[in-house]
């Protein structure tokens, strides 16, 4: 018999599924006593190079109401040729291909190592990726000719067969013609003016006057040749657009002191979102927007141009003082919605100093399954290969994105289907799925009875080929009150923390901060009274089994996580670290609530230490990856014998190759993480120092330094409640009979 | 690898080549370095150095004097580091010893046999960028890595190892963006219109003078 961590493993290894509960309680009233909600983390597209794609369409169950896929759990009579849907319990036949199936000679999807199954459907024509390229020209000099160049760069990393499109903006949104010929075309418009989608094509003159809709072929894109002005394959017209990308020039217009450049960004994504809109609905497209600073005109600005006034904070906005967040918000939302519903998604990639506006434009990546990166300036390596990580290939050679994506789920006993819109997706992309277990309490599922959910993900995969993914899986449902050691065996403590820290960072874009982390708390606390071990009134007698027992750790750094406390953020990059982390999968995920601690020295090979002050020692190298930051920090001692430079001589190899053993660990992290994260090399007493300082729990503080006695470990100035404290008062709060 | 840009960006980090993260994109991610210790207030005990450390034997301060970092002790594992082994890069600190003359004979071999069948105005297009490029060889502004792998792919796109040149093309581009994007483009384009060429287009155009000799010599 496996264990529940191998079990969870292998599960996540083979269906891309985590479950915070590995056993179901069967009735609604028990799954609340349970605190953390029944939920899963899904990774629709996890990369699977043991399966290869079938080259067939799935079998439906023929309940129009239900239409589940047929799988491995579905009762066969060989004989009949019959199969049961297990989700409505309907009798289907087979279809006529499947005339010669017996139970030796079964189709893959019966088989139970294909739990996840992937289909290639060919129908309707196959149209390629498109890529709009919506490019701020508002830029330094320098960072301008840093982003041309990045541009010019991706043109050789995208597909040959891609259609690519440039639009530019600055005072004015300029779209351009793009020819075989060398002579540039462009459509200039005004960036102050709002404009409808209808309008748009109109000025673009891609609407054909009055030609007939076929009939019965609505959703057909329309006439390529009219749109082909705008977006073109690559391979055609790559020369022509590496010269109009290399003679961009920054924006002409004067930009008087003490003002902000006139940046029209929301008319340019509303022209990129009205273009696609118009001529490639439904199909696979990326509108890339590079931007360098705050929308400050037209619909969906930010901030004025008065340098003076300064663009929103956290204190503005808690004082309802953010003049334009609405509004903004508003129309960026709007914008988001019409992309989602044509299968488009919409990246940011926002390289300033200051902010630019991420908080109000976020849902346009959010929504579309878009990335946002944000960062400094173009011309910085973080900008430069996350971007080209964009075009990542996998172990097939075929580019890690795919497009359009929609996901089904599907429960039993309901027979019913909930349906999103992902658009843009990749094999890392991960969703949370809260279930609800609808059963009364007077009448529970049956006992030894097996729950079943099936996920339906349709996507267009990047050689254009449409496919459908369809992974089910079945879990056992249990009595939580005679079975509770059974629930509590099958808590998966990291895919739960994962998930009440997407609930958290939900909330917390709608409550107010204080009202988040107490909502946390109380979560905690009624977990480990329902699933602790305890005298009543008697702290030091608490326990919780192994299953639970990183959990309130897990919470305590998800407290103090950017994703929830906003001090020393811009809102801008709460919005950014927020994005992120409800997308990561788990292990990703888990690293950003609670950053991985290792430590290098002479004693023995890297191992994890506690995320604490007193793993910071003067002997030890530690590595920290908050997933945003990579932090090495050399331990006092080995500071002084880098600098002594022991490292330089023979008879110190040994200490040479452990100052290298944390730089090679980091550099595999840095090579595959998208985004690139931000890299800190520092020391002892170093300023830089401060990223380990404010992540490690403060165990010791200046508060406490003394009445411990022993002078290991580095006291953290803080006055920050350290885990031992949160812990006291958790077994305290959790034994009490009172609360 | 090469440092990040720490003037534009703070803590930038390293810029690693076209070769090592196409390399690192390949194998899946051993995730190494995902454990985590239980905090041990929850099983009662104290909180405990890291496990198999000794006590510092003595405070090491800075006011003493410091004494050497051990040199006998086991030394810890070593991972096998990622070296930049591309043969490429490593190519690129010897001297580079290609001319001109031999990587342009062979790319315009190539577009000589485009002429016969793609629209004259795209070779024109592809001519003018390699004279770009052989101008920028000739007045020294190319550095010795683009000028060897600029020789490997026109070696490549004579031998019709057609996704090798287009490699190189790429890790060319990003890699070197600044020295090669007024031209590079050219380049792609010429190695994915010869691609195209009907083979008897592609043999009829003669062998190259280098192949003869190696006939020969069989």
């Amino acid at each position: 018999m496996a264990t529940y961590q191998e079990f969870i493993q292998q599960n996540e290894d083979r269906d891309g599924v985590r479950f915070s509960w590995n056993v179901w309680p069967s009735s609604r009233l028990e799954a609340t006593k349970m605190v953390v909600p029944l939920a899963c983390l899904f990774t629709p597209l996890k990369e699977r190079p043991d399966l290869p794609p079938v080259q067939y369409e799935p079998v439906l169950c023929s309940r129009p109401t239900c239409k589940a896929v047929l799988n491995p759990l579905c009762q066969v009579d060989y004989r009949a040729k019959l199969w049961a849907c297990n989700f409505c319990y309907q009798r289907n036949q087979f279809p006529p291909a499947y005339a010669g199936i017996s139970d030796v000679n079964q189709p893959a999807e019966l088989m139970p190592q294909f739990s996840t199954i992937e289909y290639i459907v060919q129908h309707g024509p196959q149209t390629p990726l498109i890529f709009l390229y919506v490019v701020d020209t508002c830029l330094e000099e320098e960072d301008l000719q840093a982003l041309k160049e990045s541009l010019q760069m991706s043109l050789s990393l995208l597909p040959p067969n891609a259609l690519v499109g440039l639009i530019t903006f600055g005072r004015m949104v300029q779209v351009y013609e793009l020819s075989c010929d060398g002579i540039s075309k462009s459509y200039v418009f005004r960036g102050t003016k709002d404009l409808s989608g209808k309008q748009i094509q109109e000025m673009l003159g891609l609407t054909k006057p009055a030609a007939p809709v076929q009939q019965g072929r609505p959703a057909q894109p329309q006439d390529h040749s009219i749109s082909s002005r705008f977006l073109q394959p690559v391979h055609k017209i790559d020369m022509n657009l590496t010269d109009l990308l290399c003679e961009l020039q920054r924006d002409p217009w004067p930009v008087p002191q003490g003002k902000r450049p006139l940046r029209s960004t929301g008319i340019a994504l509303s022209i990129a979102v009205g273009l696609l809109e118009g001529t490639f609905p439904n199909t696979g497209a990326r509108i890339m927007l590079f931007t360098g600073g705050p929308p400050t005109q037209g619909p969906g600005m930010v901030v004025g141009d008065e340098l003076k006034t300064p663009i929103r904070s956290w204190h503005d906005i808690e004082k309802d003082n953010a003049r334009y967040l609405k509004k903004a918000t508003k129309y960026y939302d709007a914008l988001a919605n019409r992309s989602a519903v044509n299968g488009h998604c919409i990246d940011i990639y926002a390289f300033a100093l200051d902010q630019t506006g991420l908080l109000e434009m976020k849902c346009c990546s959010n929504l579309t399954g878009g990335h946002i990166v944000m960062g400094d300036s173009f011309n910085t390596s973080l900008f430069k290969q996350t971007y080209q990580r964009v075009f990542t290939k996998d172990y097939n050679g075929e580019f890690r994105m795919a497009f359009g994506g929609e996901l089904e789920v599907k429960e039993m006993g309901l027979g019913g289907t909930s349906q999103w819109k992902i658009c843009g997706i990749n094999p890392f992309t991960t969703l949370g799925i809260y279930f609800e277990v609808v059963n009364q309490h007077n009448a529970p599922v049956p006992q030894g009875g097996r729950g079943a959910i099936q996920f339906i993900t349709q996507y267009q995969h990047s050689s254009t080929q449409k496919r459908i993914r369809v992974t089910t899986i079945a879990r056992n449902w249990a009595d939580a009150q005679s079975q509770i050691q059974h629930i509590e065996a099958a808590f998966d403590q990291e895919a739960a923390a994962v998930l009440m820290a997407r609930l958290g960072v939900f909330r917390a874009e709608s409550e107010e901060g204080p009202d988040v982390l107490r909502w946390l708390d109380r979560q905690l606390i009624r977990l480990c009274q329902k699933f602790g071990q305890f005298h009543k009134e008697d702290p030091n007698s608490f326990r919780l089994s192994e299953s639970f027992s990183l959990y309130p750790q897990f919470m305590f750094h998800l407290r103090r996580s950017p994703f929830l406390q906003v001090f020393n953020n811009s809102p801008d990059e709460s919005s950014y670290y927020r994005h992120h982390f409800v997308r990561q999968d788990l292990t990703q995920s888990l690293i950003m609530i609670q950053p991985i601690l290792y430590s290098y020295s002479f004693y023995g090979p890297p191992e994890p230490v506690l995320l604490d002050s007193s793993s910071i020692l003067p002997d030890r190298i530690l590595l920290m990856d908050t997933f945003f930051q990579l932090v090495i920090y050399h331990g006092e001692t080995i500071a002084q014998w880098r600098k002594a430079g022991y490292q330089e001589m023979a008879e110190y190899e040994n200490f040479k190759q452990l100052l290298q053993a944390p730089l090679d660990d980091a550099q595999e992290i840095l090579q595959t993480r998208f985004p690139m994260p931000r890299y800190i090399d520092t020391e002892h007493g170093g300023s830089q120092a401060r990223f380990l300082l404010s992540k490690v729990n403060p165990s010791q503080t200046h508060n406490n330094l003394y009445a411990w006695g022993q002078e290991t470990g580095a006291p953290i100035l803080t006055d920050d409640v350290s885990l031992q404290v949160f812990m006291d008062h958790l077994k305290k709060l959790a034994v009490s009979s009172a609360s | 690898m090469v440092a990040g840009n720490q003037e534009k960006g703070w803590n930038d980090p390293p810029q690693f080549s076209y070769g090592l993260q196409t390399q690192a994109q390949g194998v899946q991610k051993r995730n190494f370095l995902n454990k985590r210790v239980p905090p041990p207030q929850l099983d009662g005990s104290q909180v405990s150095l890291p496990s198999g450390a000794p006590l510092p034997a003595k405070p090491l301060s800075p006011t003493l004097p410091l004494a050497p970092p051990p040199s006998t002790v086991v030394l810890p594992a070593r991972r096998l580091s990622a070296v930049d082994s591309t043969a490429l890069s490593a190519s690129a600190h010897t001297e580079c010893e290609a001319s001109i003359e031999d990587v342009m004979g062979l790319l315009d071999w190539a577009l000589t046999a485009c002429r016969t069948t793609v629209k004259r105005q795209v070779c024109d297009e592809v001519s003018k960028r390699l004279t770009l490029f052989q101008e920028m060889w000739i007045s020294g502004k190319l550095s010795s890595p683009v000028k060897k792998r600029m020789y490997y792919l026109a070696q490549e796109l004579k031998k019709q190892n057609w996704d090798s040149a287009d490699e190189t093309h790429r890790s060319l581009i990003v890699d070197y963006v600044n020295e090669v994007s007024q031209w590079m483009v050219g380049v792609k384009r010429l190695i994915a219109e010869t691609r195209n060429l009907p083979t008897e287009v592609l043999n009829a155009e003669g062998p190259s003078p280098k192949e003869d000799t190696t006939q020969n010599t069989q």
